[in-house]
Formats: structure tokens, sequence, C-alpha cells
């Protein structure tokens, strides 16, 4: 999961994320950001994660346990 | 479940597109996102230009309009037909069947065999296998599989998930005996568990329509639709495509002794260009061998993207070339097919434009 926060910020169009961001609090943060990590989840960790899942999870620390409770 | 079958081609392909186009950029303010959002989505969904029909065209005008085409230029005998497939989820009506409003407007001979599959994405494939099977009889030797699909008066003019990517076409493909010695690869598999990842709640037995199920719901997501409009849970399919389609994929290829290399196309169902290459990237295909480019020319037309794939982007080439050609469908149901063989030296394949 080295790579993680730096792809996450390049979905979410910043620079850098922290672990206690809030999902929603990014601009970007829509439907297909959602899309987007289910392709990144699906690609580089072999994770399937479902929409819902993903905005359950509230924060950045909190969408990274998601997939590493699925690994 | 795998299939097998001796001796079969295809001897047609001909895709029929509505003239009418319509262009995603002129549409982003129905849909209740920023313009840059949309701009964004475009750019990675591969949003373009796309067919619609309009003024009450169904599925079987673009059917009668593709094979009088094909009478009228010599390319199809309409004594010769001896079977009918229609694969569609947008009939004209629930009685009769439309392949036999077809059978009628083409005055066809009543000594044949006629019949609907109710099939999606998957229902290139599907139709195909029916047609292998029908030629084991004797007084069949030549079948047209018609694939048509007015799936856009379904979807909702302010649902950015399923609207800006849904098109509306018709394919004839003509099937036949074919002495050489052939064999054909092909799968098919199905989930019905997943029956609502995809579905259009209101309009059959089930919930028949009413003003209630016509009326317009937001969801969490900003798009909104009504009962009566084909609604999709995007992330379950995109999870269910990139699971089980790249395992039918090796398992068609072992079955037939094949390796990646060996195939010298991917003509894959076009759900959109962001799943299709995500679906290479996972199969280990190059993007020019599995074409990724009907969506942002003619929108999504369900089970008629993949004839729409063939005479697009191989039209010259399978008029005198013979190609190794692996055909994938995957949708709603959930079902996914697959089909291995030899396509070329085709008597016909190309695309004509329907006028309304």
């Amino acid at each position: 999961m080295d790579n993680f926060q730096s792809s996450i910020a390049e979905i979410l169009e910043v620079d850098s994320v922290e672990l206690t961001d809030e999902l929603e609090s990014f601009d970007a943060w829509d439907s297909l950001a959602v899309l987007s990590i289910i392709a990144l989840s699906d690609s580089e960790y072999n994770v399937p994660l479902s929409a819902q899942e993903i905005n359950d999870s509230k924060t950045i620390e909190g969408l990274k346990s998601l997939i590493q409770g699925k690994q | 479940m795998n299939l097998k079958f001796h001796n079969k081609k295809i001897t047609g392909i001909l895709t029929v597109l509505p003239e009418n186009e319509v262009n995603f950029d002129d549409e982003i303010e129905n849909y209740d996102f920023s313009r840059g959002q949309s701009m964004k989505l475009k750019l990675i969904m591969g949003y373009g230009k796309r067919r619609v029909v309009k003024d009450g065209t169904t599925a079987s005008d673009l059917c009668v309009f593709g094979l009088k085409y094909l009478f009228d230029n010599d390319l199809l005998n309409k004594d010769e037909i001896d079977a009918l497939i229609l694969v569609t989820q947008s009939p004209d009506y629930f009685v009769p069947s439309t392949s036999h409003v077809i059978h009628g407007k083409l005055d066809l001979k009543q000594d044949m065999y006629c019949l609907d599959i109710s099939q999606a994405c998957s229902g290139y494939p599907v139709g195909l296998n029916q047609a292998f099977m029908l030629l084991e009889q004797e007084e069949i030797n030549k079948v047209v599989v018609l694939n048509a699909e007015t799936m856009s008066y379904k979807v909702s003019l302010k649902d950015r998930g399923s609207r800006p990517l849904t098109g509306d076409a018709a394919a004839i493909t003509v099937v036949e005996n074919d002495p050489s010695g052939s064999i054909i690869h092909g799968t098919v598999k199905l989930d019905g568990k997943g029956a609502d990842a995809l579905i259009i709640p209101a309009g059959g037995f089930r919930m028949p329509s009413t003003a209630k199920t016509a009326k317009l719901e937001s969801d969490e997501s900003g798009n909104s639709r009504a009962m009566d409009h084909l609604v999709m849970k995007g992330d379950e399919v995109f999870n269910f495509v990139q699971k089980e389609v790249p395992i039918m994929v090796d398992n068609l290829l072992a079955k037939a002794d094949k390796n990646k290399d060996d195939i010298d196309y991917y003509m894959f169902h076009q759900p959109n260009k962001f799943m299709l290459k995500k679906l290479a990237d996972k199969i280990g295909v190059p993007y020019d061998k599995m074409p990724n480019n009907i969506v942002e020319n003619f929108g999504n037309a369900s089970g008629v993207t993949i004839p729409t794939n063939l005479t697009y982007n191989l039209g010259e080439k399978l008029l005198t070339d013979s190609l190794l050609i692996c055909l994938a469908g995957f949708g709603a149901g959930l079902s996914w097919t697959s089909l291995l063989m030899k396509i070329g030296n085709l008597d016909f394949c190309n695309t004509i434009e329907f006028k309304n």
C-alpha cells in the first residue's frame, strides 16, 4: 500500500492527502472519483469494492483499512 | 458451460445506425453536475457522439430497413431465409413476437423458424449459438440473426450514469453451414442473483407502468430517474465484469488450445472505454487488439455493439481476410458469454444509416 495516498491524491486532484481527511471534503469527490477508486482497488490490490463501502469509509484512513481488511 | 459447434460460419454482417446523432456536450446542462465534472467523465468514459432513434422508431423498423437493403442489393435472397432470430430487450410489443412482425412486414415464407430471444449485452453470442444449433436441422440452411435495441427511450434525461452512453442500433448477421470442417468454441455463464444490477423495474407484469412509476426521483449521486427507466448499479457491474470476463477468456482459449497471441482480435461488447481498457489490462492484451471506440462514436446499443464493432473497425478486412476472433458479451442478467471463431471472406460487412 506504499503508493496508496499518492494514488488517492491523484484521483482527488490534489497534491497530497492526509489519512484523517474526510472523503466528502474534496471538491473532486463525486461518483466518478468513487468509480476511479473501485478501479484502483481492483487493479492495484485485487480487491473489489462497492460504491456503498467506499462512501461508508468516510476518511482516507477508513478507505485504506477497508482495502487492507479485504486483502 | 462450454459449447462446441462444427461446420458453421458467418457469411455477412450489416449494421444499421439511426442517422440522428446526439453529442454529449449538448446534454451536459441536463445533468445536476458541474461542467468540469462532466467533462472529466467524458474523457475517462469515452463519451462523445451517439446515435438515437426518434419519432417512435422501433426495433422492427431498424431490422426491416436493413433486411430490405440486403434484398435490394442482392446480398440476401429472402426465400432462402430458413430461420429468423431476433435478440432484443426493446420489443415492439409484449404480444406478438417482434420477429413475427418483421416476418409479416417483409412477406417472408411461412415455412420457417422464427423466434425472439430476450438477452441484453450477451445477446450477440447467444443469438449466434441459437443459429448454430438450428443449422443442425436438415431443412435449415440459412439463419438470419437480428440484434436490435432502442433503449434510449428508457434512460432518464437526467441520469448521467446511463444516458450519455446509451445508443440505438440494429445488426443483421447471416449464418450458414461450412463444409470446411471449422470448429467454434463458446461459453455461456450467468448469475440470476444479480438480476437487479441492470434493470427496468416498471413496465412489465410485475410492476405495470402508472403515473407513479413515471415520477422522477433523485438518487444519492445526483441522478434522477423513474421506475420506468433503466437503472444500473455501476459498481456491481464493473466488479462483475473485471472478475468474470478474464476467467471466461482464459477458459475459452484453454478449451480451444490457443494462446492469447494467437487471437487476431478481441471484439468485445462495448460498455464504455474505461471498462474495456481495464479489461484489456487485466486479460493482458494490447488495446489495438481490443477496440474500445464504439461508445464515443455511436453509443452502447447493448447486444448490437459487437456487430457494430466488427463492421466499423474490421469491415474492409473481413471482406478479404479470415481472422481468428474472440467475441465476448457481458451485462444484464447477469450474463457473460464468449465465442472463438474464424470470421472472414464475408459477402458483406458494412454499416448503413436509417433515415428518420
